[in-house]
This record gives structure tokens, sequence and C-alpha cells, in this order.
């Protein structure tokens, strides 16, 4: 699996939504990205990158364009 | 007046997420002319947010010893339209963004004041007989929009924050920040509990997964503050833990059992940094709590509520209701003390009804205790859940759906996970979503299944031990 698909899944397992829609995933719109959304998302993408956020990563993360970017500084690239 | 705020006049009392600073004075002004807008013993409904015009007016009402309903201002707009339907208040006092809502389900009513972004509106509903000890009434399960509320006396309000604030022993030069709702017996004790020794209380809507929170949280570097489980793992995974946050002196924990790994954590944290941990516990029907774990002994105890508040007493009963004297035993958690509600209202008329409890209370939760008499929480007797620390009644949850699809549905589960099942074709998913919709609860929390029947007993009740043993797949 490349990491585009490991990160689309994180978000299609912690809102459960369809794979397609989450692209335009913004947690200031997006009805299922509340805090227990917001928690499972951030568990998700550790889980599968083996990675651990900095509090300030997880709190800016707002957007899926905005999680690729954190990502990157992270070393990931997608 | 309510919990002596006239004390304090030139303290802060109250900021929240519009940053400004209220003082004690605005409260106390705010009161004499709440007391002007409306008459005594009249009943109103206070649409919560945690801001400055909920709290100024719960306490507002106690003062003047009007009779508020404390409920989220985001309930369906078709639940409140039921409670509204069923009690008939007076007076609605509600943010001004909710009018729109409101004036979709009211007829005959019209604005009468408004002040600190909220607005009083008055209804054609004549008044209504009630007990005059009678307080304040909270829902047993707000999001379900459940019509049992709980009956409140003034007694209850003022014995209950004054005897925690004892407990937590807090100050005037405390800040607490309050991110649990106000229309939560949990989060208005922490709220009163405060207000009643001069502090200030950072009240607001947000939650520490969000930015917002974390501003609130570094700029006014509060003393304490208080979470329900759900708030815990949040802040772990927040990794809250990790250091120290040096102004804050009071972590406290309600509403709802931690997991031992999670309690150990806090506990361990706690130590380490030199602050107060209090596992406490409580219920809306004892007016938020009945005991707490000493800090000390949070290490040691490991899981444990403690023992009882100041002027509490626990006690445990066998199946036949006997009280069982042995020093270590296991039976249904019982507790007497002054917080003890005067009982439940299904309807109208029982706001009229006196004191049905007289300080005893038979929690329904299923305790031990151990040889030094420390209590444990076992597990509940009574239909209902608590999912990310919101209290959901099962038998609510049932009609609800049972209205919307009018076929049959059986309500269980855990406080992980509210599992569903029913016999009609509905998909699956859609009963979920409507349930997270009513709720206001996201749709993860709930599980649905199609079975072929809905279990039940000889005499025709559902058979719930059955439906538990069933995997949520």
């Amino acid at each position: 699996m490349d990491n585009l698909e490991k990160y689309i899944n994180a978000f299609v397992e912690a809102f459960e939504a369809d794979k397609n829609s989450v692209a335009s995933f913004k947690r200031e719109d997006t009805e299922q990205w509340d805090s227990i959304g917001h928690m499972k998302l951030m568990a998700a993408l550790e889980d599968k990158f083996e990675i651990e956020f900095e509090p300030e990563e997880m709190i800016e993360f707002v957007s899926y364009e905005q999680g690729i970017s954190i990502l990157k500084n992270k070393g990931i690239n997608l | 007046m309510y919990l002596q705020v006239d004390r304090w006049s030139d303290n802060i009392a109250v900021i929240d997420d519009s940053g400004e600073k209220y003082k004690y004075g605005d409260i106390v002004d705010f009161s004499k002319c709440f007391g002007k807008w409306i008459p005594e013993r009249r009943l109103i409904f206070i649409l919560c947010k945690n801001c400055f015009a909920t709290i100024a007016a719960h306490i507002a009402c106690i003062d003047n010893h009007i009779v508020p309903l404390m409920i989220s201002a985001n309930m369906d707009v078709e639940l409140l339209k039921g409670l509204i339907d069923l009690y008939k208040p007076m007076y609605i006092w509600c943010p001004d963004e909710s009018k729109d809502k409101l004036d979709s389900v009211l007829c005959n009513s019209e604005d009468v004041a408004g002040q600190y972004g909220y607005l009083l509106i008055k209804l054609k509903n004549d008044n209504c007989d009630m007990y005059e000890d009678l307080a304040m009434l909270l829902t047993t399960s707000g999001t379900t929009g459940s019509p049992k509320l709980i009956r409140h006396s003034y007694f209850n309000l003022y014995s209950n924050a004054e005897n925690v604030a004892n407990v937590f022993g807090f100050s005037e030069q405390d800040r607490a920040l309050v991110d649990l709702k106000l229309h939560y017996t949990m989060g208005l004790n922490v709220a009163c509990s405060n207000l009643y020794c001069g502090a200030t209380i950072i009240l607001t809507e947000h939650n520490p997964s969000e930015k917002e929170w974390w501003n609130i949280f570094r700029e006014y570097k509060p003393t304490n503050m208080c979470g329900v489980p759900y708030s815990y793992e949040i802040l772990k995974q927040m990794r809250f833990f990790r250091k120290d946050h040096e102004e804050l002196k009071i972590i406290a924990q309600g509403g709802g059992k931690l997991s031992d790994e999670l309690f150990g954590i806090v506990a361990e944290y706690a130590v380490k940094y030199g602050k107060r941990f209090f596992a406490t516990f409580g219920t809306s029907e004892t007016t938020a709590r009945l005991a707490y774990l000493n800090p000390d002994k949070a290490l040691e105890k490991i899981g444990s509520i403690g023992k009882a508040i100041p002027c509490g007493e626990m006690l445990l009963v066998d199946e036949f209701g006997n009280y069982i004297t042995d020093a270590e035993a296991e039976g249904e958690l019982v507790y007497r003390g002054p917080n003890v509600t005067l009982g439940y209202a299904h309807k109208r008329e029982d706001l009229a009804k006196k004191d049905e409890r007289n300080g005893e209370y038979f929690t329904g939760d299923i305790a031990r205790r151990d040889a030094e008499g420390y209590y444990y929480v076992q597990g509940r007797k009574g239909r209902f859940l608590k999912v990310y620390g919101y209290r959901v009644g099962l038998d609510e949850c049932e009609t609800i759906l049972k209205n919307r699809y009018e076929s049959d549905f059986a309500c269980t589960g855990t406080d992980e996970r509210l599992a569903i099942y029913h016999t009609n074709d509905v998909e699956d998913i859609e009963i979920r979503k409507f349930m997270s919709e009513k709720t206001g609860i996201q749709i993860s929390a709930f599980y649905s299944e199609r079975i072929d029947f809905i279990p039940r007993n000889e005499n025709g009740k559902i058979n719930y031990g059955e439906l538990l043993k069933r995997k949520m797949e």
C-alpha cells in the first residue's frame, strides 16, 4: 500500500467516510470531524505511518490538505 | 445571594470564549435585572452554552426563586419542542442565534428582554404549581431529550457547591477551566463550587483537541480543571501528561470510570509534578458529586472512587435491600446526604411534588468496599450508558427509534458503544446516522444490526442479557 492510500484509509476509518469524498474534508465543516473523530484520525495516522505527532501538529491538523504538509514536514511524502 | 457571590464584587468571576472578563459585581447587577423581568416561581428553560449569559442566568434564577431547566442550546429542535409542549415553560432564555430555530416551534411568543448575546422570550403559558423548595431541573439524558427530569432543592445546590469546594480547597486565587457543559451536573458543579470561593471560572465551548482550547489554557493558566474519562483520553493523545503545566494544581475527574491504565497515568503525573489528582464520583441525582478519593491515595487505590464527601455517607445493600455491615463487601451503592435530590419529574404536574427521597438515594451502581473502607464501582444496574461522557438513556433511544421507523428496537451496549438491534429492512448505516443526528454523538458510538427476532423473557420483556452476549462486528 502506498503512502497516499494509507493516508486516505486513515480518514475512511476515522470518519466512516467514502474514500472518494475525503480529499475535500475540513475540520470546520465536516460533521464527523469532531473531537472524537479527530482523536481517531490522529491515532490511525500514528499507527499507519509509525510516527508520533507533536501536540502542535495535532491542533494544526485541520484539513486533509493541511495534513499532507504536516506529514511532509515529518519526512513522509504522499 | 446564592453562593454569596456579592462577597467578591471586584474579583473576576467569568472569562468566556468572547474574551470578555466579567466581575462578580456584574452577576449581582444582572441578577437584580433578571428579577425585574421575571416574577418569582416561574418556570424557565435556559438554553445553555458555556458562556457568561448562561451561568449568570443560572445564578439569577436561584437567587430570585425562578425555576430553570438547564438544557443544551444545541439540542435537536424536535426534542426541544417535545420538552416545551410537555412542561410549558413561561420563559425561555436562549442565545440570539437560537431565535430562528425556536421560532419554528413556538407560536404566540414575544421577546421581552436581552443581554450578553441572549434573549428572553415570554410564552403564552399559564404558571404552574411548583413545590416551594424546587430550585432547578436537569435532564436525565439530555441528548435524547428525555422528559424525565431531576428535581433539585435549594439546599441541594448550596450544600453540594459548599461541600465540594471544601474537598478541593478552592480559593479566591483559583482559576478553573470549565469545558464540561453547564447543563451537565458535573460542569455546573465545577462552576458553582469555584464561584462559591470567589475564584475565576474560564468557560469554553472548546475541548483539548482544538487549538482554541490550548490558546485559552496558555493564556489564562488555569489552576484547576475537571474532566470526564473521555477528556482524559483526549489529553493523553494530545501528550498533555508529558510535561508540567506549572500553574495547574488540581486535576479532577468525574462522570464515569477511567480505565485503570489512564487512572495510573494521571495519578503518576500528579505525583511527579506535585499536583493533586482527585478521582470523584457522583450522579445527577446527587447534585453532581457524592464521593472522592484523597489525592494521597490515588496511586495506592487505583480505580477507587474513595469515600463520601463531607456531610455524606455511603452504604452497600444486598439484593434483598438489606444493609451490608461487613467491612469488605459488594452490593448496590446507596448514598445519604444533603445533596440527594428530591426525585424525578415525568410531566408538568410532577413539579408540585415534594421530597420523595428524604436524603437517601439508591444509585443503581454495583460497588465493592475494601477493608479500609474505600469504594470501587464495578458495574451498573440501570438502563443507561455513559457514551463519551454523555449519559444516554437506552429506553429513550428505543422510543426515538420506534417513533421514527414504526417498528421494534432493542438498545443495549457498553459505555464504548451503544448497540441497536432491529428487525426491519432499514440499512444499519441509516439507523446509525439518524441516532447520531438526534443525539449529537458521533456515529462511531452507535452499532446497529438486523436480527431475526428480538429475544424476550416469558413475561414479554426484552432479554437484554441475551443481546449483550452478541458481538458487535
